[in-house]
């Protein structure tokens, strides 16, 4: 078997971790980049392969149509729960997608669980090579408040980048464990999340047991679409206003540059968290300057009302808790989005406490993700997390009211067992529709299933069928059915309302294998044209050098041979091709090097006398 | 069913090793994870006697230790049955746990267990006791929804506002009232357990607790609607 790992899979960036046994502690992966965050973010080549992370953010400049990012937004959601988002993105959905998104990114269409597979394979990639050993199990955290559906499709995410996620874990949490293990806490503690693209708020207790830790969240509350992405929209939204109104100039029309302005906006953002004021120039597309001067006041002003989005969860969380304000021990700041001061004054002023931010924000869900899967993984456990269910679970009964039957904030793994009979003489299916929300009409709450009961005709009332409705560890619902009158195990199809059948992801897993070849061959020939494009660069540093001179007409020659070979290497797509003309053209300027050499040593020693050297 | 019974766990043998098992969560033999016999009873589940008043913090401690042995967590390279019967207990002791550690949900667990918990036949019906008082609550909340309706002048609206909360205090007064006559049920409940008192005893206290529950739900829907009416006024 290989590593275990845990992942935070993020809405702008993900991150992989690892439990290093040498320090004791969890430790993020870094990339080919150096970094730890991976921004989550995948694009198409004209050839149908795929690039992921830094590569492919730099393309959303250049090719918008066929790059995705914010996948998180669209996991588990059907077309029209996307539909005001789906402006604003530069890709495509499919017109002919209906519960389950499919998007369209140049020739190749994409379910959001494929997509987040490619992010998922990615930081695999990272830590297979960090490791030098396989990776095949992970831990993957989800938003707290992410439904039956996202989690669904968060593992089913898993499951095609071929990892077997050991489980999902709530980011608050798992950022309260890192922090946990690294403050030795104890306690009511409230850790606001406010990520790229969601917002969580969990209320937990901290309790020290015999046998180790426990961390029992006591209520759960959020916004699976509130997150730094629409503070982004709203600077975007202002500011594309303002160049209509002041260049007649609908950005619409150029969506590369409208990318580029959200860049912008973002990095006015960022420094806005440390600087009073910015000013963001921008050059338009047709000419012109769109110069604005954002002042951190003007800025609180625009993102107050995401703010207080964020508050209304917060109230809820406590009243759920049974708890004020002042009753919470400790605060925990998480995600990016917690570093505009605007959001760490409003948490501070309602709890009456300074939040606690001293461990990364953007790293602290990834690292507890890391600690739950060498919890998992090595069996030696002295903490223990008991989380809870976001939303109450509930069927539909007459007149289209939902029966309740694992309320909100019920520990997890909870059950619920219902008996149903028949209505009718000589019935043969009961229907049952399994709902997530605190709506009373089943049309107000969030469809997760469908699904019916076979029986054998009689009379109404006759058959007796139990079913036992179960929320697993990951959140994730199960249903099981037994025949009460002959005491049989009934197996239950059941047909989720968003989400991917198995069938579906058999087919998406054959067909990805068939397409890593081709994706690998992207990351190659990648990694292969940067080596060139450096090589080149080297060696055209050392033609324009006094040394050049010094070769002889023929090795000169075979450099420019070299250098032509390479450079039309680089314009095909064949990688191994390209490192074979790397390979040659070190061979030709092998001579020029040691020349070099011999000068930088000469230079090295001049003026020093032989005694020292 | 008697006490003793649902304390007493059903004995059965181990699924690997053959031994015996007396019901408990592991083979005290192998100590291999055991499945859950049905409708086991949540109080056995804890281990504790069928008793109303429960010493809360003593739950929470059993629940916790329970959770440490119980948890798919611990279960996660078991093979697949022993996953099944980990996320089946642990499923249901935090059930169980959910149930018991509330004292109202506690005694509707132990008598809709009992086939006792009769929601009343007309759940909108005032008891009979109440009538007059619930007639005037609701002459009140008219006046309130019409005045309201009509724009309503900002004194006469506050007149109402007033009576009403007057009377939404006098109702939760009522629930209080509840309550402690509930809390009186259950110690004498608790007696008759410790005493093993018979069928018929027990029965007459949970046919008085069902009733109770019944005037709880109603005067707490009915403050539910005040609150609400007062809200949007």
């Amino acid at each position: 078997m290989g590593r275990v790992v845990g992942i935070d899979l993020g809405t702008t960036y993900s991150l992989i971790a690892y439990w290093d046994k040498a320090s004791g502690g969890p430790k993020c992966i870094p990339g080919p980049y150096g970094e730890t965050l991976c921004p989550s973010v995948v694009s198409v080549d004209a050839d149908g392969s795929v690039v992921v992370g830094e590569p492919a953010r730099r393309r959303l400049l250049t090719q918008s149509d066929r790059t995705i990012y914010s996948v998180k937004r669209l996991m588990g959601r059907g077309v029209a729960d996307v539909q005001d988002e789906v402006k604003i993105f530069p890709f495509r959905i499919d017109p002919a997608s209906q519960n389950v998104i499919r998007v369209v990114l140049g020739a190749r269409i994409f379910t959001p669980p494929e997509i987040s597979a490619f992010i998922l394979r990615e930081l695999k990639g990272w830590a297979e090579e960090f490791f030098r050993d396989t990776v095949d199990r992970a831990v993957i955290t989800v938003p707290a408040y992410f439904n039956d559906a996202q989690r669904q499709a968060t593992k089913d995410a898993g499951r095609l980048a071929g990892l077997e996620v050991l489980r999902l874990v709530n980011e608050p949490t798992a950022a309260a464990l890192a922090y946990g293990l690294h403050e030795q806490r104890r306690g009511l503690v409230a850790v606001y999340d406010f990520g790229g693209g969601t917002f969580d708020i969990s209320i937990l207790k901290l309790i020290a047991t015999g046998e180790g830790d426990i961390y029992q969240v006591f209520s759960t509350n959020g916004d699976t679409h509130l997150g730094g992405d629409d503070i982004d929209n709203v600077l975007q939204g202002i500011a594309r206003a303002e160049i209509r109104e002041q260049f007649g100039l609908d950005l619409n029309r150029h969506p590369e540059a409208n990318q580029e302005l959200r860049k912008a906006l973002i990095h006015a953002k960022h420094q806005l968290s440390a600087m009073p004021s910015v000013t963001v120039r921008f050059p338009l597309p047709e000419g012109g300057l769109y110069v604005r001067q954002i002042t951190r006041m003007e800025f609180d002003a625009a993102i107050q009302p995401s703010i207080d989005r964020t508050m209304g969860p917060v109230k809820l969380a406590l009243a759920d808790a049974k708890l004020k304000p002042a009753q919470v021990d400790e605060v925990v700041l998480v995600g990016g989005s917690t570093r505009i001061p605007l959001v760490r004054s409003t948490v501070e002023e309602y709890f009456g406490r300074r939040p606690h931010a001293e461990l990364n924000p953007d790293e602290v869900v990834a690292l507890g993700a890391a600690v739950q899967a060498d919890i998992l993984e090595s069996g030696v456990k002295n903490m223990l997390l008991l989380d809870v269910t976001p939303l109450s679970l509930g069927i539909e009964t007459m007149g289209g009211v939902v029966a309740k039957i694992i309320p909100r904030n019920s520990t997890i793994p909870a059950s619920a067992q219902e008996l149903f009979t028949t209505g009718v003489e000589n019935q043969t299916g009961i229907d049952i529709h399994v709902l997530q929300g605190e709506r009373e009409l089943a049309k107000d709450c969030r469809s997760l299933a469908r699904f019916q009961l076979k029986v054998p005709p009689g009379p109404a009332g006759l058959a007796r069928v139990e079913v036992k409705f179960l929320i697993d560890a990951n959140g994730i619902l199960q249903v099981a059915a037994r025949d009460l009158r002959t005491g049989e195990e009934r197996s239950v199809e059941v047909q989720p309302s968003y989400g991917l059948s198995d069938i579906e992801i058999e087919h998406m897993l054959e067909e990805s294998i068939e397409y890593a070849e081709q994706d690998f061959t992207e990351r190659q020939l990648i990694e292969a044209r940067n080596e060139g494009e450096s090589m080149l660069r080297a060696t055209e540093k050392s033609l324009a050098g006094d040394q050049a001179a010094e070769l002889d007409p023929a090795e000169r020659r075979a450099i420019d041979a070299a250098v032509a070979a390479l450079r039309q290497a680089m314009a095909g797509s064949d990688y191994k091709l390209v490192r074979t003309r790397i390979d040659e053209l070190n061979q030709a300027t092998m001579r020029l090097a040691e020349l070099m050499m011999n000068r930088a040593l000469a230079t090295a020693l001049e003026g020093k006398r032989v005694a020292e050297v | 069913m008697s006490v003793t019974q649902a304390n007493a766990t059903t004995s059965s043998t181990c699924w690997s090793c053959r031994a015996a098992t007396a019901g408990q969560h592991f083979c005290p033999a192998c100590g291999k994870i055991q499945p859950l016999p049905r409708e086991t009873d949540y109080f056995a589940f804890f281990g504790l006697p069928r008793k109303l008043h429960l010493e809360t913090a003593e739950l929470e401690k059993r629940f916790h230790r329970l959770s440490w042995k119980l948890h798919p967590d611990n279960f996660v390279r078991a093979g697949e049955y022993e996953r099944d019967l980990s996320l089946d207990r642990a499923s249901q002791l935090n059930d169980a746990y959910r149930a018991l550690r509330d004292p109202i949900s506690r005694v509707e667990y132990l008598l809709a267990r009992e086939g006792m918990r009769k929601e009343g036949e007309n759940k909108q019906q005032a008891p009979p006791e109440l009538l007059e008082e619930v007639f005037e609550l609701n002459e009140s909340l008219d006046e309130l929804r019409s005045a309201r309706q009509a724009g309503g002048d900002g004194n006469a609206m506050a007149a109402l506002r007033s009576r009403l909360e007057a009377e939404q205090r006098n109702f939760e007064e009522r629930l209080r009232e509840v309550d402690a006559d509930l809390d009186g049920v259950f110690s004498q409940w608790d007696a008759a357990i410790d005493a093993g008192a018979g069928e018929a005893a027990r029965k007459k206290l949970m046919i008085r607790m069902n009733e109770l529950l019944n005037r709880r739900s109603y005067i707490r829907n009915l403050v539910a609607n005040v609150q609400r009416e007062l809200g949007e006024a």
